[in-house]
């Protein structure tokens, strides 16, 4: 028997896990072509593309990153509310690096405009990168040693991060919201090279974790722990280390977005950065058709679920609907969306689709 | 004797998250009334729940929860939901004792919807009630945009009545003392933990929630009502988000929908520190007050200390909560190894060894901090209440602009509580005061246009800088900004501690704060 | 039947067929319970005892035949159904609360009330009281269930079964498989009153020894049909080990004849050598020896320490005494990866929970284990996977349309197949296979063992380990025999049944 190319049947299209992420995300963007004019409108500016789509994939960059690495934990079985925190960490840390200013709080008015000079930085951009990535995915790890070595549940071992995380975010900075002045910083969340530079840090980071996941044994390996991890343990699966990797990466996506967050307003500011983020992560990853219960995963499903989470908010901004009301209408369509992926929807479903094979 | 107690101890098992949790409190307490000599004013004691009646009430409703093996995330949008409807219905002239009726019934009705979802829906705990808060805290702003403040002689009969404790009073006066007092909202709290322990240990349904968290499908199979009993465990959590919501608004006497953020993650901590496991199923309410205590005390602890930054809180509450999170899983493991003799012994040795590392990093972090506070020679012992933000000076404000100022700008709040309102000439002048003193400083015409340049670049006029609001954290400043200037004249309002107002703002706060003068404290 | 004759029956089931896909678990098996009996169910995991009882109890509904309570015919719906009809089960697994106290397990739901709220005092006399009246039990009824013994917690669902569901039928399934024989006693002593009071009670147990001294009556269920029922007086030890087990029907000379000559090829070295190997609580220490082309087989009786004793060997559990060597090299490290990478492999008993990762596709199982002892970063590519599992689905001839099928989908038969697939994958030197042919059909069972014996000609050792005495004996070239968690004897693989069969019922 040669190796099978895959069939495309209407059957593998609705049971494929990018199905209903998708035909979500397409059901949207479907609303606003026929009641918000002129969405789709791309504009080129100075080479470079905007638009309300474009608005979409770029505020949802965060979300995007935060959903990487969330993937993997959930797929392990467990999950990471500290998320938020780490990202508030990790902005404490690159601000101070970059912009020490808690040193010379009083300082007379000619050096502190120095301070506000956009093409000062303390540190080398690459160092205040490295560090404050590092200081991340320790973050990670500490997540990692608790559920997988301590043996804590993931949501009480992440609770104790996700509630003293921004607490040391607040120590690094003692308190002060940072202003970051240095220019090429502010690149990395709002800089544009025909696409929003954040795309482009997606799209990285996505690769490392395909290649991570797919291009080595590690996916395959994640996915058996998380559907049935004695089986695993009977392979010869080492769960505990790769419950400690999916939380460090975790980690370290958090300190990416963390990066491209305070990018995007200039400032570290210890206790919105990511405020409530982590539940949007781990929506995205539920729209995505990741079970919480773990096993089968999908990266690309992950990225898709956070565009449409994005794209629900965007299209209401767009409609004019006041910013308030979005909270509200956020509510509605989780339990909306959730109701779709619960058993009686997918097995009605599945139901159609196998009537079509047959 | 020794065995004597050993075998009162291994009876009483179950007791020892508790006890260990009240152990806490009370050296937590001891310890910081002999650094702080403050702290041995009982009324410091009272203010403590005082100052924490909600958490108390929604930590009540979170640990029915907990019990069950659920979890309930959208307290803290309720609560919202309840301080911004409250304050509306109130402005509207409707009577508060109907306004709070309401309120706690609109509670326990989402409660209800939640409950439902979770029983009949099978939908998971988190998932549903987290799209609960959600769909509240949104709602908050259908409603209004704005903080509205409460202003009615009923809620500051609540607020403000001193209940004074029998047989106390006449002790401090004898003493010459200020007789110590409690409030209304702490009576009702405490009277709904009585009933809250009355139901868990006294009703059929307080048992059916213990079993639920013990084995659901035993509990099924027992013939217990499982399913309506969960969605009355949620509706009794949206009572307590209800009543909690209204104890929040009576405190700060307004209401908005930004409130209230982060309340349940504190209340999950007062409950798994109260000794209840958050696999549900064992646990005591009475032990949540500890919890609450313990969040109340180190907040105290850091407020006294007066010199550690507000968020240290913070990081020893998450400690704190690993530490009896640590306790937990040894005493689980304990349990489970009784069924198979000749378990692993080294596990558990393993997990004592956690445990115990734990115990002695909470203590020792409960005995350094106020050191580390009280070897810097600081012992203030600041106002127990939270520093209150005054309203801001706009009179004085519009006063100053009306008089040729080209900027006014008020700071008001942070870790001293200050009030500084400047106002900047054309001149170059520029007059500060601060209630107590006044400031002069001269700076050149060129200085000010360079402000002024700055302060237009970054859009002050444009529809970029905006007001914004929330509640501000403990040493967080509040800004009044009115620039005047070319015709044109523009107020922004804004807090510290927030993302939402727009960064710009900010940098022109610096570039203000930079150029007005200091005031010299008065010695 | 007459109805004159159900009346006199408490519980009649007639025909009871049921088919699940690919597998008969039923076929027209009759059964029956008489009042103030005790009715010992006995037949291999797998036999359809357990789904006997299931479409009894409601669990799973059959596909013909009827049942019969007290003389009226009931169709049973769910659990709850049927309990309140009066039919209670007490599963190994307690269905009760651990972290409520004994007096609430048994009360909860109709807790003595006093001035509106429950009266404590009331309901622990009232619990103390029924465990004296019903079970003769007197133990504190405040401490929580969970701090008791699992025969203790087995004595207060049994009193709960009893006193609340009025239960006038009790199914025990496996009530003793972690009793000791003190509290063994204890609960025969319960059955016994039980039996007074005219309780019918069905005895499921593969302990032979406890059949005999406490039933009245046995039947026996072995593949799917009714072997017999027989008063438990008439019907000697020896007779019912061969009922349970059964006679080979199909001629066995070729296999016969492959192992004598698989058994010339057996070399002198040792790859397993286990010395005072044991864990208390498991299996007590044992000897074990096994050499380069040899099958050993492993026999016992369901309970006797057989799967214990290969999880032991395979490193999931540690010993507490004892040494073992594999391939000459002492272990020092128990866990699964050590050993899967000294080539002794374990192909585990239940295969739903512990073998395949069912969502997983078949490729994906098969490899998973070589790709365990590979690493994560030595990642098979994607040719080499499929290679592997085309060779492994025409070896074993697993029938599926493509290797991309989640195991999942695969009949019970296939799945085993896919989990030997993954460990011949890593090319072992020693296969311990627990219980390999459990539940699958005539035609894979005669291939697995055929397989088990071309291990060996290529040179591997294997431990194999089935409660089909027949199997054992066809492919072994020696056997092993465990009884009660003792390694009792050592036979050559040619010795006549009837020995084997009386060291497995702890006869010698």
């Amino acid at each position: 028997m040669k190796q099978m190319k895959s069939k495309i049947t209407w059957r593998k299209i609705t049971e494929s896990k990018l199905f209903f992420p998708l035909l979500t995300l397409s059901l949207i963007l479907l609303f606003d072509l026929i009641f918000i004019p002129g969405f789709f409108k791309v504009q080129t500016r100075d080479g470079n593309l905007y638009g309300s789509l474009i608005d979409i994939m770029r505020n949802a960059s965060t979300v995007m990153l935060l959903a990487i690495g969330m993937t993997l934990v959930i797929a392990t079985g467990g999950v990471d509310l500290s998320v938020g925190a780490v990202m508030a960490i990790s902005a404490s840390v690159a601000a101070i690096m970059m912009n020490p200013v808690i040193i010379g709080l009083e300082l007379p008015p000619d050096l502190m405009k120095f301070m506000n000079d956009p093409n000062f930085t303390y540190s080398p951009l690459w160092e205040v990168i490295l560090v404050t990535l590092i200081v991340a995915t320790i973050c990670g790890l500490w997540n990692g040693l608790l559920v997988a070595y301590v043996k804590i549940q993931p949501m009480v071992a992440t609770l104790i991060l996700m509630i003293a995380g921004r607490g040391i975010a607040q120590l690094i900075t003692n308190g002060v919201r940072i202003q970051i002045f240095y220019k090429p910083y502010a690149f990395i969340g709002q800089g544009w090279i025909v696409l929003p530079f954040s795309l482009y840090i997606v799209a990285f980071v996505f690769l490392v974790a395909w290649i991570l996941t797919r291009k080595t044994a590690i996916g395959l390996f994640i996915e058996s722990v998380g559907t049935n991890f004695r089986s695993s343990f009977f392979s010869g699966i080492d769960e505990k280390k790769i419950k400690l990797l999916a939380y460090a990466f975790c980690g370290f996506c958090a300190g990416i977005a963390g990066l491209v967050a305070s990018s995007n307003i200039k400032t570290s500011d210890a206790n919105n950065i990511g405020d409530a983020l982590e539940l949007d992560a781990i929506l995205a990853v539920v729209i995505g058709g990741t079970l919480m219960s773990g096993g089968r995963f999908s990266l690309l499903s992950s990225l898709v679920g956070a565009l449409v989470i994005q794209a629900i908010t965007t299209s209401m901004y767009a409609l004019g609907v006041p910013a308030f009301a979005l909270q509200a209408i956020k509510g509605v369509v989780v339990i909306l969306v959730i109701l779709l992926y619960s058993e009686q929807a997918r097995s009605l479903l599945r139901k159609l689709s196998t009537q079509k094979e047959a | 004797m020794w065995q004597k107690i050993g075998a009162y101890i291994s009876k009483n098992r179950r007791f020892i998250p508790l006890a260990a949790t009240a152990l806490l409190a009370l050296v937590a307490y001891g310890v910081g009334a002999i650094f702080y000599p403050g702290m041995r004013d009982l009324q410091v004691f009272l203010n403590i729940f005082r100052n924490n009646t909600y958490l108390l009430i929604i930590s009540i409703g979170m640990t029915f929860v907990i019990l069950s093996g659920g979890i309930d995330l959208s307290v803290s949008g309720v609560m919202a939901l309840v301080t911004i409807s409250a304050a509306a219905l109130i402005r509207d002239g409707w009577n508060p004792w109907l306004v709070i009726l309401l309120m706690v019934l609109m509670g326990m009705g989402i409660g209800a919807v939640m409950g439902c979802f979770v029983a009949y829906m099978k939908v998971q705990p988190f998932i549903a009630t987290l799209a609960g808060m959600w769909f509240a805290r949104g709602m908050c702003f259908f409603i209004s945009d704005d903080v509205i403040a409460i202003d009615h002689p009923v809620y500051t009969l609540l607020g403000r009545t001193k209940i004074l404790i029998p047989g106390l009073t006449e002790l401090a006066q004898a003493r010459g003392e200020a007789a110590p007092f409690i409030t209304i909202p702490v009576v009702v709290s405490i009277l709904l933990l009585l009933v809250a322990i009355y139901i868990a240990h006294f009703t059929r349904f307080g048992r059916t929630v213990y079993a639920i968290g013990g084995n659901e499908q035993s509990a099924r199979l027992m013939g217990l009502p499982v399913n309506t009993t969960k969605v009355l465990i949620y509706t009794f959590s949206g009572f307590c988000s209800g009543l909690g919501g209204i104890a929040l608004s009576i405190f700060v006497l307004s209401g908005h929908g930004l409130y209230a953020k982060g309340f349940e993650m504190d209340a999950i901590a007062s409950v798994v520190m109260g000794g209840t496991m958050l696999t549900g199923g064992s646990g005591y309410v009475f032990g949540t007050i500890f919890g609450v205590l313990i969040l109340g005390i180190t907040q105290t602890l850091i407020q006294f200390n007066g010199s550690l930054s507000s968020w240290w809180t913070k990081i020893v509450i998450g400690l704190l909560t690993l530490m009896f999170i640590g306790v937990q899983s040894v005493l689980v493991a304990q349990k489970k190894g009784r069924r198979k003799e000749g378990q692993a012994a080294a596990q558990n040795k393993r997990r004592w060894a956690y445990a115990g590392a734990a115990l002695v990093l909470g203590v020792i972090a409960m005995i350094v901090i106020p050191k580390i506070g009280a070897s810097q020679g600081l012992s203030l012992t600041p106002e127990a209440n939270r520093c209150q933000l005054q309203p801001y000076r706009q009179e004085q404000a519009a006063g100053l602009i009306a008089g040729g100022a080209i900027i006014a700008y008020e700071r008001n709040g942070g870790p001293n509580c200050v009030d500084e309102l400047y106002a900047i000439y054309p001149d170059g002048r520029i007059v500060g005061d601060n209630g107590l003193t006044t400031t002069e400083k001269q700076v050149t015409v060129a200085e000010v246009e360079i402000l002024l340049g700055g302060i237009n670049e970054y859009g002050w006029f444009t529809d970029d800088l905006y007001d914004t609001w929330h509640t501000p954290c403990w040493q967080c400043y509040g800004y009044y900004l009115t620039v005047s200037y070319d015709g044109q004249e523009k107020t922004v309002k804004g807090v510290d501690g927030g993302t939402d107002a727009p960064a710009d703002y900010w940098q022109v706060i610096s570039l203000v704060k930079g150029i007005v003068p200091q005031f010299t404290t008065v010695p | 039947m007459a109805d004159k004759e159900n009346e006199a029956l408490l519980i009649s089931m007639q025909g009871i067929s049921k088919v699940f896909p690919g597998v008969q678990a039923l076929v027209n098996v009759d059964f029956s319970l008489r009042y103030g009996e005790i009715h010992a169910l006995m037949g291999g995991n797998g036999a359809g005892k357990s789904t006997l009882i299931k479409t009894l109890t409601g669990v799973e509904k059959p596909d013909s035949g009827r049942i019969f309570l007290a003389g009226k015919e009931i169709h049973p719906k769910s659990t709850q159904h049927v309990q309140s009809l009066g039919i209670s089960t007490v599963y190994q697994e307690i269905n009760l609360c651990p972290n409520l106290t004994v007096a609430e397990n048994i009360l909860i739901g109709r807790e003595p009330h006093k001035w509106g709220r429950i009266d404590w005092k009331a309901m622990n006399a009232q619990a103390h009281e029924i465990l004296e009246r019903i079970l003769g039990l007197d133990i504190d009824v405040t401490h929580t269930l969970g701090s008791y013994s699992v025969a203790i917690q087995q004595m207060v669902a049994i009193a709960r079964a009893l006193e609340i569901e009025a239960a006038k039928v009790l199914i025990l399934d496996e009530p003793t498989s972690s009793l000791s024989v003190a509290e063994t006693e204890q609960l025969f002593q319960v059955m016994r009153k039980l039996k007074g009071d005219n309780v019918g009670i069905i005895f499921i147990t593969h302990f032979i020894n406890q059949v005999y001294e406490i039933s009245d009556r046995i039947t026996v269920i072995r593949n799917g049909t009714l072997v017999g029922t027989w008063e438990t007086a008439s019907l000697p030890r020896m007779e019912l080990i061969v009922k349970m087990i059964g006679k080979s029907i199909t001629v066995l000379d070729e296999m016969l004849k492959t192992k004598a000559e698989t058994g010339k090829k057996i070399r002198e070295e040792l790859v397993l050598e286990a010395e005072g190997f044991g864990r208390s609580g498991d299996v007590d220490p044992l000897d074990l020896k096994l050499h380069a082309g040899e099958v050993l087989g492993l026999a016992g009786l369901v309970g006797s320490g057989r799967t214990e004793t290969a999880s032991l060997l395979f490193g999931l559990e540690k010993p507490d005494s004892g040494s073992l060597k594999i391939g000459g090299k002492q272990v020092a490290k128990y866990s699964p990866l050590d050993s899967i990478n000294r080539g002794l492999v374990l192909s585990p008993e239940d295969r739903k929970a512990t073998g395949i990762v069912d969502d997983l596709t078949i490729r994906e199982n098969i490899i998973l284990a070589l790709q365990a002892g590979q690493g994560w970063f030595k990642y098979l590519s994607m040719q080499k996977q499929y290679e592997l599992a085309d060779k492994y689905i025409q070896l074993l001839e697993i029938s599926t349309p493509s290797p991309d099928q989640p195991v999942k989908n695969l009949s019970g038969g296939n799945q085993q197949k896919v989990i030997l697939a993954r460990w011949l994958a890593t090319n072992p030197q020693v296969l311990i296979l627990d219980e390999p042919t459990r539940g699958i059909d005539v035609g894979t069972k005669a291939e697995i063992q055929k397989l088990v014996l071309a291990l060996a000609e290529e040179g591997r050792a294997c431990i194999f380990i089935s409660s089909e005495l027949e199997e054992v004996m066809r492919c072994s070239h020696r056997i092993a025999v465990l009884c009660d968690r003792q390694k009792v004897a050592e036979f050559d693989g040619d010795v006549d049944e009837q020995v084997i069969m009386q060291a497995m019922a702890g006869e010698s």
